[in-house]
């Protein structure tokens, strides 16, 4: 159907042509493929499931490529569909710990500023410092995946509030929220690991 | 081994003159880590900002919480393995698209 362009919104695109297709896949959004793994391996906690979960996040991609804007972010868009993906077809099968445990750390970490002001203390930035990039993954890889998600995003990823915000269908002040809970979650890994690793003694 | 110049005067943010000062306890604990890792996330407002270059050196726990969010965020940012596509599974897109 080689159709002229219809009159559209501004958000949708004019249809693009089988070439015009393949040239923005391949230009926009291909380069990202490496950034959309390593999403979805820290989603899914499995290669096999990263696998699929990028596979069918480029074919849902391609399908609906013609929502897609040149110009604007594709990383972002992208993102957004892997994300997606993810809670409607992954999330069920993954080995993920039951929603218990996530409800237990949303209390915890939700209720009050005086929570929120004793996980500020007593990790030194030292100790960070020491470990190995493994052990930050394992303090990161164990925590409830929401909590994962946000700090892959804005720390590895860089994506901006913005973008995140967009990405996860939440408000601004919902993503610097659950940041802030995530961090201190970490914080907690992180030296629960420093001490197991016996990096917390009093040197100097 | 390490060459680098440890002084323990250079705690703060940036060079900072002795004259306030320093604060040993923040009372906004909370709200100060909440605006430091905006700061370092760079989605910080105006007000934040100015707010943060007041506050940051002449107080020692934020300066303490700004190195600590620093550090973490480098660590996850430079030392946490970047897991790379298998090349099957790109050209697999590929096949499926073209077909
Ligand atoms: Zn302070």
């Amino acid at each position: 159907m080689t159709t002229m362009p219809e009159i559209m919104s501004d958000t949708q695109l004019q249809g693009y042509t089988d070439e015009q297709k393949y040239q923005v896949f391949n230009k926009e959004f291909m380069p990202h493929i490496d950034s959309m793994y390593n999403f979805a391996f820290r989603l899914t906690m499995d290669e096999d499931d990263a696998n699929d979960l990028v596979q069918d996040t480029y074919l849902k991609a391609f399908r609906f490529i013609s929502s897609f804007e040149q110009g604007t972010n594709a990383k972002a868009w992208l993102f957004r569909i892997l994300k997606n993906s993810f809670i409607n077809d992954y999330r069920k099968k993954s080995k993920e710990p039951a929603k218990v445990d996530y409800q237990d750390v949303e209390t915890t970490y939700n209720s009050d500023e005086a929570s929120e002001t004793e996980h500020t203390t007593d990790l030194r930035f030292e100790t960070v410092q020491d470990m190995i990039g493994d052990e930050v993954a394992s303090a990161l890889n164990s925590l409830p995946v929401d909590f994962r998600t946000v700090i892959i995003l804005c720390d590895i990823e860089g994506f901006t509030y913005e973008e995140m915000a967009k990405i996860l269908d939440i408000p601004i002040g919902t993503v610097r929220s659950r940041l802030h809970r995530a961090r201190n979650l970490l914080k907690d890994k992180l030296k629960e690991y420093a001490a197991s690793m016996g990096y917390n003694k009093n040197e100097d | 081994m390490s060459g680098t110049l440890h002084s323990s005067t250079t705690v703060g943010v940036e060079g900072r003159q002795a004259t306030a000062p320093m604060k040993e306890s923040c009372e906004h604990q909370a709200d100060c880590l909440k605006r430091i890792q905006a700061i370092l996330d760079g989605g910080a407002s105006e007000a934040e900002k100015q707010h943060f270059k007041d506050h940051i050196d002449i107080c020692k726990p934020c300066i303490d919480m700004y190195h600590l969010e620093k550090c973490i965020k480098e660590a996850l940012q430079g030392k946490v393995e970047k897991k790379c596509c298998p090349d099957k599974i790109a050209a697999a897109i590929q096949a499926e698209i073209t077909k």
